[in-house]
This record gives C-alpha cells, sequence and structure tokens, in this order.
C-alpha cells in the first residue's frame, strides 16, 4: 500500500464513523477501527523491506512553486512511530466504544479521533518538511477537538485553551526553524536534508533554526518549561489522555528530534540545550507526580518525566543514547498506555479518581490489579518487564557523560530521576489497590467488561514478553534506531544481564531508595503540600494575564486617541526616514555661491522671523495672531517683488487681503482665545519636533538651493511667445501650458465657496442656530459700524478698483496681472462696499447671483477648452492671432482670455459667496440690517439713521 | 491619440461615469429612499468592471504617454479591488439599511474610490499616482465619517482627514523632490535616471517622503496611528471596506512606484520597508492582545498583515512580489469573511463588536462559529489553512532574498499574533454562558462567510491557481 494511501486512510475513515452512528455505536466504533486496521496492515506489509533498511517513498507535485510536494517516505522511524499510532489507536478506539457513555455522541469523538490520527501518521510518514508542518498543525487543531470534547468541564475548557496556546505557538516557531532548514539544505525534501549535516551545522542560521526546531518540539513534548500544559490537557475523556497525551502526540516533538538528530544533534548547543531540558524536565515531572493526588494528574506527570527522559538520551548525542532512546519509546508506549486505561477503568468503575478516596481495589478489581501491577512496575524499572531494559541503557549512558565538566551531576541526576519514577509507580500500586478495602468508594467498582480490559491486557502482555526475551525485538530496534543515527549503529544487544555495571548499582539505588520514599510518603506529601512552590497554571495564567496587561497598557499609552500625539509620532517618523535616507547617500555640499546680504532684504526676512515667532508665542490671542500673519503675508509679497516675481506678488497680496477679511467676519463669530490644552512638558515636546522638522526642511531647501538644478524655465521662457503667444510667462504657464491645473483650481475654488455656502446652511439648520440666536458680542462694538469715511472712500474706491481690475486683467497675458488677480481685485472692491455699508444694503445694489457666477466661470473655462477638440487639438490647447482695428494698434487676441474670464468669474464669484454666508450667519446672530448706506449722515436732518431692521 | 487611450482605462472611465450618473440619479431620484437599488446596481457594476479586467486584452498596454499602464500586475491588484468592494458593499447593505445610515452617497463614493484605486495601480508617472491616491482619500475620507450623528465616527473621519492630509503633503514633497532630481514625473524615466547615473541624495529624500506617505495608506507602523480609530469609530460595513480593498490598492501602488520607478534602486528602499514591515508585524500584534472590542482588534489585525506583505515587498525580487501579491489576495478573502460575520454580530438589533459576546457562540451556531474558527486560524497562519501558504509565501521569498531575520522576526510576531485570534476561538468555543447574539443574518454575509471559510480550506489544493497570476503580474513589474 503507497505511503500517501496509508496517510490518507484514517482522513477517509473520518467520514464514516458520523455517518454510521445511526446504525449504532457497535457500527461506528467498526468502520473506525477498520479504517486504522486496513492502514495497520498496509504499514506493515512494508515491515519487510524496512527491515531490510530499504526506504518506501511515494511522491505527488502540490505547490511546487513553493516547495511543497505531498511526498511520503517510510523508513525505520517513521514505521516505528506510524505503527505506534495505529496499533494503539486500534485498542483506544476498542476502549473507547466502552467508555464513552450513552450520552456523549460518539461519531463525533471518532471522527475526531480519526483526524487526529491522520495528522499524526501524516507526520510520521511526510518526506517534505512542509508537508510535516501541515500534519503537525493539524494534530493541534484536532487534539484541541479532542480535548474540548467535554466540554461542560470547566477543566476541560482551561486545559484545551492552554494546550492549544502552547503547542500552537510552538508549531508556529517550529514553521520558521524549517523554512530556515530548507532553506540551508536547498530542498524541504527530509530526504535530502538528512543528506546536508555539514551545511547545516556550519551555516550562521544553524542557531536560529535549531532554537526554533526545538521551541516547537519542546512545546509538542512538553518539556521544561513548557511542561504544564500537559497535565491539565488530562481532564479530556481517558481514551484521548491514553492516546494523546501518552502514546502519540506528546511523542511528535520526540519523533522530530530523533527524525532531525542525523543532521542536528552532535553541537555544543544540541547538546546543552536538549539532554538538559530532557534531564530537568525528567527530574522535575516525576518529583510532582509523586504528590499528585489525581491518578491521571500523576500519571501525566510521569509522562512528562518519561518524555524528558528520552528527549536526554536524544540529546546525548551518541549512537548508543539514541538507541535506548528509541528502545524507551517503543517501551514506555506500551506500559503507559496501559496504564492509563487502567486509571480509566478505575475511574470508571468507582467514579473517582483521587488516590486519597480509593485504596483496597484488589480485591475487587483483580484483573485491572494484574495489569496495573504489571506495567507499573515496568515503568518503576523492575528487572523482567520492558521498562528496566531501557532504563539500564539510559543509566549506562548517564553514568559516562560529563556536563560542563561535572562526572558526576549527570549520573546522579538520573539516577533521581528513576528513584522517583520508583516511588511514583510504587505509590500507584499500592494506594490504589493494594491496603484494607473501603466501603466508602463513590460507586462500588468490580471489573469491566471484557471489550475495555482487553487492549490494556495486551500491552501488558507485551510489556512482560519484551522484557523476558528483548532479543524478539532488537531486529526492530536496530532497523529503527539505524533510521534515526542515518546507519551510524555500534554494535549492542538487547538483554537482561549486562553484568554488574555503574548502571545497576544506580538502579538499585533507584529502587531501594524509591520504596523508601514511598514509605515516608504521607510526611513528604505535608511537607510538598506546605512547601512554598511554583504553580506552573497559575505562572502561565499570570504570565498570559500580565502580558495582556502590558500589551494594553503599551496600546493605551501608545493610541490614546490625542491626534496631537498621532502627529507627533507621524512627523518624528517621516523626520527619521529622511535621516535615514540621508546617513544611506553621500552628500556633498553645493557648489553655487550664495548672494550678498543686502540690508533692506535683510531687514524684511528679520521681520518675516519675527513676526512668525510672535504667532508662534501668542497664537492663543486669535485676533493678534491673524494680523501677525498679515504681516507674514505682506513681507511675503514683498519678497517676491525683491527677486522679481511680479506675478506672484500681486496674486499673494490680493490673497493675503482677502483671507485676512474673510478670516476676521469669521472670528467674529468664534472664540477669541484658544483655549490651552497640553501641559509645559508636551509643549516643549512638539517645540522640539516642529524645530527639527522647521531646520529640516531649511536644510533641505538650501541643498537645493545651493546647487544647480537643471530647470524647465528656460523650456517656459522660449516657448512663451512663440508656443503660447504672451511674454508674461506666468500667465501662459496658468491659462496655457498648465491649464489643465487651473481649470481645476477654479473648480476647487468654486467647491470651496458652495461648501462654505452648503455648512451655513447646515449650521443655521441645526443647534448652533440656537447659539447664534443668544449670541452675546464678546468684545465692545464700535459706536459707528458704518462710518462716513469708509463710506465715501470706498464708493470713491469702485469705479478706480474695476478699472484697474479690467487693465489687470488685459495685460494679463504680457504683463504681469491675468485673471485670478483681477478677479481678486474687484472681488476685494466689492467687498469693501459690503464692509463699509453693511451686506444687505449693498447687496441691494449690487444683485448677482454668485452661484451663477462660478457656474458660468467654470463653463466658460471648459468651453474654451473644449473649443480646441473642434478644431482637432487636445482639450485646452490654446490659439491665439492678431487683429488690427483700424484706429487702434495691432491687438492680440487668445483663446486664453476667454478662459481667464472663466477664472476671473470664478474668482469672484467665489469670494463673494462666502462673504454672504458669513453675512447670514451674522444676521442670524442678532446683527441687524441698515437700510441707510452709513450710520451718520451729515445730508439728514437729524444726522443719524435709525432705520434698521433684523 | 485620445481613443486609443481611452480604451485602455476604459473600466475606469465606465465606473466613473456610471458613479456620476448614480450620483445624479440618486439626487433628482429620491435620495436616500433609492440607496439600496443603487448599492446593488453599484456591486453588479464592480462586478462587471472586474470581468472585463479580467478577460480583457492581456499583455502590458500604455496610454496617455505612459501616464496609465494596463499591465498584468495592475489587471491582478484591481481585480482584487473590484472584488472586495463589491463583496463589503453587498454584506454591508442590511447593516446599513437597518441603522439608516444607507444613504445614496455611500455606494457612490465606494465606486469613486475604486476607481482611485484602480488610478493607483496603473500609475506610471507621480502625477497619475497621486491623482488616484487622492480620489481613493477623499472618497475614503468622507466614508470614514459616514456616520454624522457619531461623534466617534466624525472624531474617526477628522483625524484620518487631518493625518491623510500630513502625508498627502509628504508624498507631495516627496515627489517634486523626485520629480526636481530626475527631471521627469514618469516613473520610466525616473528609473532611467537612476539607472544611468545612480540614485542621487535628493532623490533618495524624495524617494523616502513617497513611502512616508504610501505608508500612511497601507496603515504601516509608525504611520498607522489612525487605523484603530477609524476602524472602531467608522460603522462596520465602511471598516470592512477599509480592510480590504484600499489596502490593496495601496500595497500594490507601493510595489509600483517601488520598481517602476526605482527598480534600479530596490537595495535603497527595501530596507525601509523592511523596518516598516518589522514594526508593523510586531506592534499589531502586541497591540491587538489587550483589544477588546473586535473591530479594533482587526484594525492592529490588519496592521501586522500589513506588515507581512511588505516583508513580501521588501524581498525586492519577482518572487517577493508574487508572494505579497497571493498573500494581498489571501488577507482580503479571510477579512470579507470576518467582517461579514462581525456585520451580523448584533444583540437585539443592536450591533455589538465586544468579543466576549461571542461567548459559547458554538454551543448556539456550531456551523458559523465552524467558520469562524476556519478563518481565524487562517488569519492566525495556522496550517494547512489557506492563511498559511500566505505568510508561508512571504516568507519564504524574505529567506531567498537573504533577508533570514526578517522571516525569523516574521514567525515570532505571527507567534505573538496567534494568541489573539486563538483567544476569540477559545470565546466562541469555551467561554462563559453570557447573553445570546441574535441569530439572524442576512444570506449576503452568510454567503460570503461561508464562502470565504471554504475557500480557506478548499484552497490548500492548488490555491485556486492565484499563484500563477500573481507570478504573471510580478513578473511584468519586476524587469
Amino acid at each position: 500500500m503507497s505511503p500517501a494511501l496509508i496517510a490518507a486512510l484514517p482522513f477517509l475513515g473520518a467520514l464514516l464513523p458520523g455517518l454510521m452512528i445511526r446504525a449504532g455505536r457497535d457500527a461506528s466504533a467498526l468502520v473506525t477501527g477498520a479504517a486504522t486496521l486496513l492502514a495497520l496492515i498496509g504499514l506493515l506489509t512494508h515491515l519487510p523491506a524496512v527491515m531490510r533498511g530499504e526506504v518506501v517513498t511515494a511522491q505527488f507535485t502540490w505547490l511546487p512553486a513553493l516547495g511543497l510536494n505531498a511526498s511520503f517516505f517510510i523508513d525505520g522511524l517513521g514505521m516505528l512511530f506510524a505503527g505506534l499510532i495505529l496499533g494503539i489507536g486500534l485498542l483506544i478506539i476498542l476502549y473507547a466504544r466502552y467508555y464513552i457513555s450513552a450520552q456523549d455522541p460518539m461519531g463525533q469523538f471518532y471522527t475526531y479521533l480519526l483526524l487526529f490520527q491522520g495528522a499524526m501518521v501524516g507526520i510520521v510518514l511526510s518526506d517534505n518538511i512542509l508537508l510535516l508542518l501541515i500534519f503537525w498543525e493539524l494534530t493541534s487543531l484536532s487534539s484541541f477537538l479532542l480535548i474540548g470534547y467535554w466540554k461542560h468541564l470547566p477543566e476541560g475548557r482551561q486545559g484545551a485553551r492552554m494546550a492549544l496556546a502552547v503547542t500552537g505557538m510552538g508549531g508556529l516557531a517550529l514553521i520558521g526553524g524549517m523554512l530556515i532548514l530548507g532553506e540551508i539544505a536547498g530542498s524541504y525534501e527530509l530526504t535530502v536534508i538528512l543528506e546536508n549535516r555539514e551545511a547545516i551545522q556550519s551555516s550562521d542560521l544553524y542557531m536560529p533554526a535549531l532554537l526554533l526546531i526545538l521551541l516547537g518540539a519542546f512545546t509538542k513534548s512538553a518539556q521544561f518549561p513548557f511542561h504544564f500544559w500537559l497535565p491539565h490537557a488530562m481532564a479530556a475523556p481517558t481514551p484521548v489522555s491514553a492516546y494523546l497525551h501518552s502514546a502519540t502526540m506528546v511523542k511528535a516533538g520526540l519523533f522530530l528530534m530523533a527524525r532531525l538528530w542525523p543532521v542536528l544533534s552532535g553541537t555544543e548547543a544540541w547538546f546543552y540545550i536538549v539532554a538538559t531540558t530532557g534531564l530537568v524536565t525528567m527530574v522535575i515531572g516525576a518529583l510532582i507526580a509523586l504528590f499528585k493526588d489525581d491518578l491521571k494528574a500523576l500519571l501525566a506527570f510521569s509522562t512528562v518525566s518519561h518524555l524528558g527522559l528520552i528527549t536526554m538520551l536524544l540529546g546525548f548525542g551518541t549512537p548508543m543514547a539514541a538507541v535506548a532512546a528509541v528502545f524507551h519509546i517503543i517501551n514506555h508506549a506500551s506500559f503507559k498506555a496501559a496504564l492509563f486505561m487502567t486509571a480509566g477503568i478505575v475511574d470508571h468503575e468507582a467514579h473517582t479518581r483521587d488516590i486519597k478516596r480509593l485504596g483496597g481495589l484488589r480485591r475487587l478489581m483483580p484483573v485491572t490489579f494484574a495489569i496495573a501491577t504489571i506495567t507499573a512496575l515496568s515503568m518503576a524499572g523492575i528487572p523482567f518487564l520492558n521498562g528496566f531494559l531501557s532504563k539500564e541503557m539510559m543509566l549506562e549512558e548517564a553514568s559516562h557523560t560529563v556536563w560542563a565538566g561535572s562526572h558526576w551531576a549527570v549520573p546522579a541526576l538520573a539516577t533521581l530521576g528513576a528513584l522517583l519514577s520508583v516511588a511514583y509507580s510504587f505509590r500507584y500500586i499500592v494506594h490504589v489497590f493494594l491496603g484494607p478495602e473501603r466501603d466508602d468508594y463513590p460507586h462500588h467498582p468490580h471489573d469491566p467488561g471484557f471489550g475495555m480490559w482487553a487492549g490494556p491486557a495486551l500491552l501488558a502482555a507485551l510489556v512482560i514478553v519484551i522484557g523476558v526475551a528483548p532479543w524478539l525485538v532488537e531486529p526492530l530496534v536496530r532497523s529503527f534506531a539505524g533510521a534515526v543515527t542515518a546507519g551510524d549503529l555500534p554494535d549492542f544487544h538487547l538483554k537482561l544481564w549486562h553484568g554488574v555495571t555503574p548502571a545497576l548499582y544506580m538502579s538499585g539505588i533507584a529502587v531501594l531508595g524509591g520504596a523508601a520514599l514511598l514509605l515516608a510518603h504521607g510526611g513528604l506529601a505535608r511537607l510538598w503540600q506546605a512547601a512554598p512552590r511554583p504553580e506552573a497554571k497559575t505562572i502561565f495564567d499570570t504570565v498570559v494575564d500580565s502580558a495582556a496587561r502590558a500589551a494594553r497598557a503599551f496600546t493605551d499609552a501608545l493610541h490614546d486617541g490625542a491626534i496631537s500625539r498621532y502627529l507627533a509620532i507621524f512627523t518624528v517618523a517621516a523626520v527619521a526616514v529622511a535621516g535615514i535616507s540621508f546617513l544611506g547617500g553621500s552628500f556633498a555640499a553645493g557648489g553655487r555661491a550664495l548672494l550678498a546680504v543686502e540690508i533692506i532684504p535683510a531687514i524684511g526676512w528679520l521681520l518675516l522671523v519675527v513676526a512668525t515667532l510672535t504667532i508662534v508665542a501668542v497664537h492663543r490671542r486669535r485676533l493678534l495672531a491673524l494680523v501677525l500673519m498679515g504681516v507674514v503675508g505682506v513681507m511675503i509679497s514683498l519678497g517676491f517683488v525683491y527677486i522679481s516675481a511680479p506675478d506672484l506678488a500681486l496674486t499673494q497680496l490680493t490673497v493675503e487681503v482677502v483671507t485676512v477679511i474673510l478670516l476676521l467676519l469669521a472670528l467674529n463669530f468664534l472664540p477669541k482665545e484658544t483655549p490651552r490644552e497640553s501641559g509645559a512638558a508636551i509643549r516643549l515636546r512638539d517645540g522640539v519636533i516642529a524645530s527639527v522638522v522647521g531646520l529640516g526642511a531649511a536644510a533641505l531647501i538650501y541643498a537645493i538651493m545651493t546647487r544647480d538644478v537643471s530647470s524647465i524655465s528656460q523650456f517656459h521662457l522660449a516657448q512663451s511667445y512663440y508656443g503660447g503667444g504672451g511674454t508674461n510667462v506666468v500667465n501662459v504657464i496658468l491659462v496655457d501650458f498648465r491649464g489643465f491645473d487651473t481649470f481645476g483650481e477654479i473648480i476647487v475654488l468654486g467647491i470651496a465657496a458652495l461648501s462654505i455656502f452648503a455648512l451655513t446652511e447646515a449650521l443655521l439648520g441645526g443647534p448652533v442656530s440656537r447659539r447664534l440666536v443668544n449670541w452675546r458680542y464678546d468684545m465692545a462694538r464700535a459706536g459707528d459700524r458704518h462710518p462716513l469715511m469708509l463710506v465715501v472712500a470706498t464708493r470713491a474706491l469702485l469705479p478706480i478698483a474695476l478699472v484697474v481690475g479690467v487693465f489687470i486683467f488685459l495685460r494679463g497675458h504680457n504683463q504681469p496681472g491675468g485673471g485670478f488677480i483681477a478677479g481678486l481685485v474687484v472681488a476685494i472692491a466689492f467687498v469693501m462696499q459690503y464692509m463699509a455699508s453693511g451686506f444687505a444694503w449693498a447687496q441691494a445694489r449690487q444683485n448677482f447671483h454668485y452661484h451663477a457666477t462660478i457656474a458660468l466661470g467654470v463653463l466658460i473655462a471648459a468651453l474654451t477648452g473644449l473649443g480646441a477638440w473642434f478644431n482637432g487639438r487636445p482639450f485646452l490647447t490654446s490659439d491665439f492671432g492678431y487683429i488690427t482695428i483700424p484706429p487702434l494698434n495691432e491687438f492680440e487676441w487668445a483663446t486664453a482670455i476667454a478662459f481667464d474670464v472663466g477664472v476671473f468669474l470664478t474668482v469672484v464669484g467665489s469670494v463673494m459667496l462666502a462673504l454672504a454666508s458669513l453675512s447670514r450667519i451674522a444676521r442670524r446672530a442678532g446683527e441687524t440690517v441698515n437700510l441707510e448706506p452709513m450710520d451718520v449722515d451729515p445730508s439728514k436732518p437729524g444726522g443719524r439713521s435709525e432705520r434698521q431692521e433684523r | 491619440m485620445i481613443p486609443a487611450d481611452l480604451t485602455v482605462a476604459l473600466p475606469e472611465i465606465a465606473l466613473a461615469v456610471f458613479a456620476m450618473a448614480a450620483l445624479m440619479f440618486g439626487a433628482f431620484a429620491g435620495k436616500d429612499r433609492v440607496a439600496a437599488p443603487i448599492l446593488w446596481a453599484t456591486v453588479a457594476a464592480l462586478l462587471i468592471a472586474a470581468l472585463l479586467v479580467a478577460f480583457g486584452p492581456a499583455g502590458t498596454r500604455t496610454a496617455f504617454g505612459g501616464m496609465f499602464i494596463d499591465d498584468a500586475f495592475a489587471r491582478f491588484a484591481k481585480v482584487v479591488v473590484l472584488i472586495a468592494a463589491a463583496a463589503v458593499l453587498a454584506m454591508g447593505q442590511d447593516y446599513m439599511a437597518r441603522r439608516r445610515l444607507l444613504r445614496f452617497e455611500f455606494p457612490v463614493l465606494v465606486t469613486l474610490s475604486v476607481v482611485g484605486m484602480m488610478m493607483m495601480v496603473s500609475a506610471g508617472d507621480l502625477m497619475a499616482l497621486y491623482m488616484g491616491l487622492e480620489l481613493q482619500s477623499l472618497a475614503l475620507y468622507v466614508l470614514a465619517s459616514l456616520r454624522r450623528d457619531s461623534l466617534k465616527s466624525t472624531e474617526a473621519g477628522l483625524k484620518y482627514f487631518v493625518l491623510g492630509a500630513l502625508a498627502s503633503g509628504l508624498l507631495l514633497y516627496g515627489a517634486s523632490l523626485s520629480y526636481g532630481y530626475s527631471g521627469t514625473t514618469l516613473f520610466s524615466g525616473i528609473f532611467a535616471a537612476v539607472e544611468s547615473d545612480g540614485i542621487s541624495l535628493g532623490l533618495l529624500f524624495g524617494l523616502a517622503f513617497m513611502i512616508a506617505g504610501l505608508a500612511f495608506k497601507v496603515s504601516a507602523v509608525p504611520f498607522h496611528m489612525w487605523t484603530p480609530d477609524v476602524y472602531e469609530g467608522a460603522p462596520t460595513p465602511v471598516t470592512a471596506f477599509f480592510a480590504t480593498a484600499p489596502k490593496a490598492a495601496a500595497l500594490a501602488l507601493f510595489a509600483r512606484l517601488g520598481f517602476d520607478a526605482f527598480g534600479a534602486a530596490v537595495g535603497e528602499w527595501t530596507q525601509i520597508v523592511a523596518f516598516l514591515a518589522v514594526a508593523s508585524m510586531f506592534l499589531g500584534a502586541i497591540a491587538a492582545i489587550g483589544q477588546r472590542d473586535i473591530k479594533r482588534l482587526m484594525a492592529y489585525s490588519s496592521i501586522t498583515h500589513m506588515g507581512f506583505a511588505l516583508v513580501g515587498l521588501s524581498a525586492g525580487t519577482a518572487t517577493g512580489v508574487q508572494a505579497m501579491l497571493v498573500y494581498i489576495a489571501i488577507y482580503v478573502t479571510m477579512n470579507i469573511g470576518v467582517f461579514a460575520f462581525i456585520l451580523s454580530m448584533a444583540r437585539d438589533g443592536e450591533p455589538v463588536t465586544d468579543i466576549a459576546s461571542l461567548n459559547m457562540y458554538s454551543r448556539r451556531e456550531p456551523a458559523k462559529a465552524l467558520a469562524m474558527m476556519v478563518l481565524l486560524f487562517s488569519l492566525a497562519g495556522v496550517p494547512p489553512l489557506v492563511g498559511f501558504f500566505g505568510k508561508f509565501y512571504v516568507l519564504w521569498a524574505a529567506v531567498e532574498a537573504g533577508l533570514g531575520w526578517l522571516a525569523v522576526a516574521g514567525v515570532i510576531a505571527s507567534v505573538i499574533g496567534a494568541f489573539y485570534y486563538l483567544r476569540i476561538v477559545y470565546y466562541m468555543y469555551f467561554g462563559e454562558e453570557g447573553d445570546a447574539l441574535d441569530r439572524a443574518m442576512p444570506a449576503a454575509q452568510w454567503g460570503l462567510l461561508m464562502a470565504s471559510a471554504v475557500i480557506m480550506v478548499a484552497g490548500v489544493v492548488n490555491l485556486f491557481g492565484i499563484e500563477g497570476f500573481a507570478d504573471a503580474a510580478a513578473q511584468t513589474l519586476v524587469r
């Protein structure tokens, strides 16, 4: 049978129990068992070939780009583990049929069990390490389902969570390790990786790969300090504990270490990490096991201890230790699975697993007693049972292992571990089965039916057979261990009697000491209970909780919702990015000569700087800040004049005027002070950040200006007249070269004005309206709202301003000016009228529709652009020509003029619309409307115009 | 020239016209009463556009003087964006209608921002890039504050806008520096300039600032600050949209800029991207641990995932880009499923986003809980679900590019990140009994949740062949 099919069989079989449960529990168990048995038979057909040292493979491509292939192979190691998984699985299925009570959904249980079994078989038969990872995590998932099978038990939930957290994360770490390993070896096929010992061990990435892989293996096999999850997962139904937590899943970590043993072992790092971890786990697990009163907890910690033992053996890195490890894996699987099942039987029959409430079951449950005694003695390492053989080998290896220069550390601790192991094994027998019969069992126990004890009995028989006649399994062990060590096997024979060796002494000490320890157990247990000791579960919970708390505190501190902090982080990060790129490049100072500093510009610059700094200082007083902003604007305009940019100067100046006026009007209805929201420290922080950013930007500008940058100015200068028909390059750029930009900009301007209008509309309809109605001006009001002088002056200015506007508009194409500036000039002239005589009065006399003006402007501009299409030119291509109207000089016309008209109209409309919106707010706030142009009119009798309305 | 150009950009133009027509129809035909028909029409339009893009002419075509590029890479990203947008709209309809949030502008704004995204991924010029980016962003600003009567929503919108404006400014600054030092805004021109003269300091600055601006859009740490607030504050369908389509588009644009314009100096930007990736993966993973609100949690989760996607990009190779594209596609699919579920979370008709409300969810809703579990495991990157392949792809690309440390960092981050996904699963399967959530779930949400979960499982066969498309896309980008 193909290895792939063997791995697939349990998955295919997983579909059946759920269906067959309708035909009864027996049918369900039968199909489950059949699927497993079929896979086992399929596996065993390869046994002869594997014994000959052949490797059976099967390969399908899956995602070749990723190096992921569905490839399987069976060698000795795979055969051993797959055999264990399927063989013990078969016994567990039988056992569970009688163990699972009628109320629990058995079909579901068998489905999960088969899923798990398939995942386990997949792990041990995978050739591709990515495939192995997939199966690895599948075991986590399916075990999660199995552990959580009894959802009503709170410990079950806790256990499931912890198991998933620990093994799941270990699995993710393993992904990283495997990825690196595959990269070093250049392939993700195990068969290839195992050939590359030299390359892997000499790689710089060996350490990270080793650590990540071991993290995965240690968490899965419950090695110290991750040993705590396993006992808590034992709340699961006993068949699950027996299968997952003794025989199979926890051995996946061992399997992985054994599988990669040829390439990873043999280094110092491997020895110190793996052997030490194993040793510590062995002793600690055994110590805890001795004092557990829950039968399953006792067995769970003993499992932890034995896993530690095997890990230690693998960690030694010698071939003989590997042989011992393989042999112990077989032995441990056989006696521990049987022990779990006996514990389950006791629990099932007596309805308790608490050792304190048990005892004296010897006569009530003779069969169970016999099985439990044989297997527990094997666990203790008593001669003529298989546990003895592998323990002797372990002690033998330990006796000549040097740890950091010390000759006695490993032997002594190994003996201690063995001693403790003897103690808890004896305790399992003595405290549960021996002693006087009690009459207060929660349920009167008796031996269960054959189905339930058949499995453990078979295993117990195996324990004796191997124990008495180890040579029977020697070829198997040789073949299995050969796969671990990649053929490099020492000459060894499995036998009972090795002569009087150090291991025998150590064994003797362990047995005697263990028995003595059990005698003193009562007192020691009290001491143990009284002694303060770290409880792994509490530590786990504390670690998780404090990690969560720390994470939360960190997040809350970082994301406190204050946008100022967000901006600070953003800005600092941007500066850092700039800094990094500065350091990354090679900087050379610019070669362009600096201009001499003249006195007038220097004064202007100083004024600019002083005004800016003053704004920063007084920015809370908004009116003052606005005035200073005006100063800054004017200085910038003058700067443009100084560097010969009249267009920009004009634009800047007019924009400055309009915005200051509009801002002033808006400020009327806003608080005049900005509240202080941040403390001194934060302001200092912001000040530093702002300074760094400002200086950085200045440095960038300096760097750019001190070098000769190729500029497109020359192109524009050359093309302006011939291509655009204008000598004012700036205007030609605006209406011609970059006409599309300008077109977009006037649309934006129009939309901005419309937004102000819409916002006002929304404001006046909402709660703001109420506030405006009750508005109290917070500053003293001038007695003369519309002073005579202002009215007269603006009236006189209006025609002049309009003429200036037209002039600027018309000369725009060739001289400084243009539609945008002209629009602003005209708008300012209008705004002055409104300021002087009040909005309503002025509007009644200059009634034009602002929305329509904006729309007209945009439309005219658009039509001008479209006009080009009719001449077969791209959108907005301008054209120009000259006409001579007789009395006048030659006159240039250009389509750009029409475009500029659009710009002009949009600007005027937008400014006026904004003004109208502000006026609406003012009127809602109780501002009265003049019916006369000015408050004091000397031409009228009485002089004072009282006619006002709201 | 014009008709040829228009043909190349036909899907974009058609969608833009559709958006405007829908806007007019909505404004004049009954406002929010016609919102639902407009929404379904938009879904159809987006899907048709996706088909148009996917089955349109193959090969690489440019338009508007190289400013607009239609190649395999752009098409891949566009299909992801379009399908994500359609899915999000479809599953959000019921939610919006129930909470009286279904304004007709919603689908229109989504369409406009999708047009912006399509423009972004097709950009062949700094100006086209900016235009697409802003069209997308402006629509998103409005969407974020769609729930105008909610303080949180408006605050989120404002924050997003202010920070977004800053990011746009930074990007523009970088773009103008790049233009100044290369003399052109065309990507191909910048590429040629860098190739012939090497990368000057000015260009390096320009590049750095543009990366900062783009990092904001993909919410990469440390430019991510807006993400949790906006995710939490915005209405859930909008959050779902934020988590999917814009992320895909911004990442694609990132790659486009990196390779099309600065492909001759890959080493210069991969370092910055690698840093962003590591910071995002770790901050996202750590910060998510403490979250109790599932929308905030998804915000941090998306930050982590963006970090992973950037790992692919920082490899600076065709394989890296391929990995990134595969990652995006998988990420978007998972997020659609998860958000379909989050949208259905309600108690007595009121939306609930507290994670603890999922206590013992599996007992009442085994099917949905199972689907969610699959999605969460997939998000955590647990094999054999498709999410694992996404992670594996990017890590593999990083290792292959010699960035072993980045891959190790990614693994550690994913270990930390797994914690909070598993915690939700734990709540669903083993939590304490609490008040039950409503059982009702609209068909669109149910369908998308299940479809997404099924894809996560069935995709393990061959990832639906997506890697082939991603490979073709990456090959056109990385030369």
